[in-house]
């Protein structure tokens, strides 16, 4: 069979009554999941596996498929409406989703959120489609090297994009990859920072810290400050003309690349993806001055990105059986139940299952906007709520959520610790969003960082050895260096003026 | 005269009696929680999932599953001793967590459980990539004695049995380089691409790359050869003794658990391992054991407990001295 059969093939088998009902279901659920602060997605994932037990494996995939399109997305939902990420992957729709909020053009941000991340979606989905195969035997030529130097540019993004003072920011990333470290250490099993308490042996987990930074810190400002939120009340502002789509294409378009790239290298996922897009759209865009006052580009360009590494992250996960994040793991278990183990054999023993679950990623990505379309209109109206109790809420949920990411309690505690550091934070005006990237990605940049030095006879300069692991440090360099010229310019500036007069 | 209150009194005091003598009565009374120690996908979330399922009809009662990762496994094991020792809680214990402790972490040890059933079992391989230049186990050691220290073992950490076997195999002869990733899939990866020269694994959680062929097993690290790889040598064969070191999964309560509700879950546990579903499953992945009493199965963990250590006082001790 020629691959255009396959499609035809697998679009029927996706199309079937009962594999398109959960689908649809499982979109509804990612959704709902996605954009109720505390809750993941992730954990909707595991929680809906054991209901797949009784599914056909195409079913089950369409399911999960479909929870994991529609909770990237629906992270952003919250993000914007109440600046509270939904995902931790929703942080860098905050910055310029929210304050569209605040002007009044929840409607139209949403819309924006949509397109891109539907258009992100469904360009990765296609990638998975025809260039899987090719892609993950590409992928298999990263080393730890790379990865090193991926989250090496994660970690520069971060300055880059921060809207506070560089400085500032670099101290909140600092602490983060600090906070990071607590815990047995993955190489050595040595515990670090655990005080000889075996909960904390555990580690800090991201997401916890993420839900009490934001979802916690936020409501504790809501309800102390008493913000005016008229603004969330009215009609949402416009909607999105085809005017406006076509002045986000090129930010779309960045998005989109980043995130297929991005998610197809194990660990790094939809976070990594954001930021980093975030990041290059501030340069790219030529506004990145007004990011974060509510900048199109600097909300659709996470957007999409985010929503690329769905599809992506599935090369890995169906063409070599290595799940890159926690979402593929839980695929992965789905199918391992069923007695199907991805890897370079399904291709040739399961291929039209394999092509199922393509055209399900295609349809899932196709549909969220009529589902991502209902569901905001929900929130919009959650929206209207007073905010004590909006407030009350969330803080259930943020508990809940907290407990659910490991099902450890010890967790809430650390959530409400991170909620009071949050308001405090938010009062002192000591910029949070760097903290919790610096929880994501410190530790896995510290791991990639020895295990490239015990692969590599401890050699330090092998960063630079590898073409591609120095080619990506090369343009975190350039990048760093591009996003700072501000502040370098006028230093160069006065240096010459000083030299000028040494020597007149 | 009646007092209404009174009665509701005496009611309750029953109650409270009854109660805990009802609960003893009948096991399973409500769901068994099984607590995976690992986080979803990998080798015991398999196998909790599995016994899960297939556990389910025979008990009579729901079993859902809760995945409870961290610290080698340690957190989960953790909530199970501070659960009921009444059987509705259980978990799995698997030869990662063991041998994690006699390397020094978290505050368990084998006293502090009871075994209800070992479940799956398959000793450790070594695998190279399918373009590796070395065919034979002999041809990778012969390399690694001439070239101490350069060949690289992708394994999951230091102080894991991955680790034991690396210093082992250097204590008689023939260094490599221990590479620790703490992700299993990136150690597949590293292997598969061909960035480290061997991978120390389980056959099971590698088995699509073995049916594909972008690994070969060179070596089993075991008395006798693995029966699904004829071919492959035992570690025995070339005077390598090192076959103590297997890989097991169990089903665990806490040790104080009363022995009526061990063997009840012993029972169903061993029907679990009899469906063709079970054996469908123990064959893809390598693991089938036969079955054992709760007795037997502890003894399996007490006595890997005290192997680990030995190899680790001993590796300890030779490290000291130089």
């Amino acid at each position: 069979m020629d691959v255009f059969d396959l499609i035809v093939t697998g679009f029927a088998g996706a199309l079937q009554p009962f594999n398109f009902m959960v689908l649809v279901i499982g979109l509804l659920v990612g959704v709902i999941a996605g954009a109720l602060p505390g809750i993941s997605f992730v954990n909707a994932m595991a929680m809906a596996l054991p209901f797949t037990y009784l599914m056909q494996p195409i079913s089950a995939m369409a399911f999960l498929g479909g929870i994991y399109a529609g909770g990237v997305f629906g992270g952003s939902i919250s993000s914007i409406l109440i600046n509270i990420p939904g995902t931790p992957a929703s942080l860098p729709s905050c910055w310029d989703g929210y304050p569209l909020t605040r002007k009044g053009q929840s409607r139209r941000a949403l819309q924006i959120a949509i397109v891109a991340s539907a258009t992100g979606g469904l360009f990765s989905a296609l990638l998975l489609t025809f260039a899987a195969p090719p892609f993950a035997r590409f992928a298999l030529r990263f080393d730890q090297p790379e990865f090193f130097a991926a989250t090496v540019l994660g970690l520069l993004s971060v300055i880059a994009i921060a809207k506070d003072a560089p400085v500032i920011s670099m101290l909140s990333l600092f602490i983060g990859m600090l906070i990071g470290t607590i815990g047995v250490d993955p190489m050595y099993g040595m515990p670090r920072f655990t005080f000889g308490t075996d909960a904390m042996q555990s580690g800090i987990n991201f997401t916890v810290v993420m839900i009490g930074l934001f979802a916690i810190g936020e409501v504790v400002d809501l309800i102390v400050v008493k913000p005016d939120l008229s603004v969330r009340k009215g009609p949402g502002g416009q909607s999105l003309s085809g005017r406006d789509v076509w002045a986000i294409k090129g930010s779309i378009a960045r998005g989109t690349g980043i995130g297929s790239m991005i998610g197809m290298i194990p660990g790094a996922g939809a976070t990594v993806g954001a930021v980093i897009a975030y990041g290059v759209e501030k340069q790219a865009s030529g506004r990145g001055r007004e990011f974060g006052t509510g900048v199109p580009q600097g909300l659709a360009a996470p957007e999409s990105a985010k929503n690329a590494t769905t599809g992506a992250a599935l090369i890995p996960l169906l063409t070599l059986g290595i799940p890159g994040s926690a979402a593929t793991a839980i695929m992965l278990a789905a199918m391992m139940l069923h007695g199907v183990s991805p890897g370079p054999l399904l291709f040739t023993t399961d291929v039209t299952t394999v092509y199922t679950i393509f055209a399900a990623m295609i349809l899932a990505n196709l549909l969220m906007i009529v589902a991502a379309v209902f569901v905001a209109r929900g929130f919009s109206t959650l929206m209207r709520t007073p905010p004590a109790i909006l407030g009350a809420f969330i803080i259930v949920l943020s508990v809940v959520g907290a407990f659910g990411v490991r099902n450890n309690f010890f967790d809430v505690w650390v959530c409400l610790a991170f909620g009071v550091l949050g308001y405090v934070m938010k009062r002192t005006g000591f910029p949070s969003a760097p903290m919790v990237l610096g929880v994501i990605l410190g530790p896995l940049a510290e791991r990639y960082f020895l295990t490239s030095l015990a692969t590599y006879e401890n050699n330090y300069l092998i960063f630079f050895q590898r073409p591609i692991s120095a080619t990506i440090l090369g343009l975190a360099g350039l990048f760093i260096l591009w996003s700072l010229w501000p502040l370098i310019q006028p230093l160069l500036n006065g240096l010459q003026r000083k030299s000028r007069k040494g020597f007149p | 005269m009646h007092n209404p209150l009174r009665l509701v009194a005496v009611g309750l005091s029953l109650a409270a009696l009854v109660g805990p003598a009802v609960a003893q009565e009948k096991f399973p009374s409500r769901p068994v929680e099984v607590i995976v120690t690992f986080g979803p996908g990998g080798g015991a979330d398999l196998m909790g999932r599995q016994v899960s399922r297939l556990a389910e009809p025979i008990l009579g009662v729901a079993m859902p599953v809760t995945n409870i990762s961290g610290a080698s496994g340690n957190a989960g094991l953790t909530r199970l001793l501070t659960s009921p020792p009444d059987g509705h809680t259980v978990a799995t214990l698997i030869a990662l967590s063991v041998s994690s402790w006699a390397a020094g972490l978290g505050s368990a040890k084998p006293d502090d459980f009871q075994v209800v059933a070992m479940m799956q079992n398959s000793p450790s391989m070594l695998f190279v990539n399918k373009n590796s230049p070395f065919k034979t186990a002999q041809e990778f050691l012969d390399a690694a004695k001439q070239n101490p220290g350069k060949l690289r073992v992708a394994t999951s950490g230091l102080g894991t049995q991955d680790d034991i076997t690396v210093r082992y195999l250097a204590s008689q002869g023939f260094p490599t380089k221990n590479v620790p990733f703490a992700k299993p899939a990136e150690r597949y990866a590293s292997t598969v691409g061909g960035h480290t020269d061997a991978l120390y694994e389980e056959p099971g959680d590698v088995a699509q790359f073995i049916k594909s062929g972008d690994l070969r097993p060179l070596l089993v690290f075991n008395d006798e050869r693995h029966e699904s790889f004829p071919d492959v040598m035992a570690s025995k064969e070339l005077d390598l003794a090192i076959g103590d070191l297997p890989n097991f999964r169990t089903i665990a309560v806490p040790a104080n658990t009363p022995d009526e509700i061990v063997q009840t879950l012993a029972d169903a546990m061993n029907q679990v391992l009899d469906k063709p579903e079970w054996k469908e499953f123990c064959a893809a992945t390598y693991t089938c054991t036969e079955t054992m009493s709760p007795e037997q199965a502890q003894k399996v963990v007490v006595d890997f407990h005290n192997t680990v250590k030995g190899y680790l006082e001993r590796f300890g001790q030779e490290q000291a001295a130089k």
